[in-house]
């Protein structure tokens, strides 16, 4: 199974819903709120974001791929699932 | 300070900055309410209602940018997706807001 990961904020609702969709699929992942990390951690998720050109979040990465915002289609293709009802 | 009070005060305002640029609030009530919501605390925290969506970077050209409404530092970007990167502005003439996905600029092909 592919590793998924993301970073996500405590106060957007679509980083609320990629939990949800990865928690529901029963897809285990990790996350880092980055409101509520250290001002080092946050430099370097900021550091990893820019080399991305990524401005928005939630930001996904789901095995070597990356997903910037909630795209449950997305998620479902590369994970190789059938549903990404939104 | 008072939440719904702060809220109210923000709908107020931000409905005038909008509406003149197309815009109106998502008619998905209950997302609009958790949205105004977090921007009440953002800006209690931190003196401005910023974008519960993007990261504040503490740096301040860029975090201008994610001062709420937004939309004038994005337009290109949130008038092809016809909201905004959060959801709490849609097209006035969206009925569905579930319908918008969420799209970075990038991949629609906007700098």
């Amino acid at each position: 199974m592919k590793k998924v990961s993301m970073y996500t904020l405590s106060t957007c609702p679509w980083c609320r819903k990629t939990k949800q969709f990865f928690t529901e699929h029963n897809i285990p992942f990790k996350f880092t709120d980055y409101d509520l990390a250290d001002e080092t951690t946050q430099d370097k998720i900021m550091r990893e974001l820019d080399v991305e050109g990524v401005n928005g979040f939630p930001f996904v990465r789901i095995g070597n791929q990356a997903v910037e915002g909630y795209q449950p289609k997305r998620f479902a293709e590369l994970l190789g699932i059938g549903s990404g009802a939104e | 300070m008072n939440i719904e009070s702060r809220k109210k005060a923000l709908r107020y305002f931000f409905a005038k900055v909008v509406e003149p640029m197309g815009f109106k609030f998502t008619p998905d009530a209950e997302l609009a309410e958790f949205l105004l919501e977090q921007e009440v605390k953002l800006e209690a925290k931190h003196g401005v209602p910023f974008c519960p969506c993007q990261p504040i970077r503490r740096d301040r050209s860029r975090d201008m940018k994610i001062v709420c409404p937004c939309i004038p530092f994005h337009r290109e970007h949130f008038d092809a997706m016809k909201r905004c990167w959060c959801g709490l502005f849609v097209h006035r003439d969206v009925t569905d807001p579930n319908s918008l996905p969420q799209v970075p600029a990038k991949e629609m092909g906007i700098e």
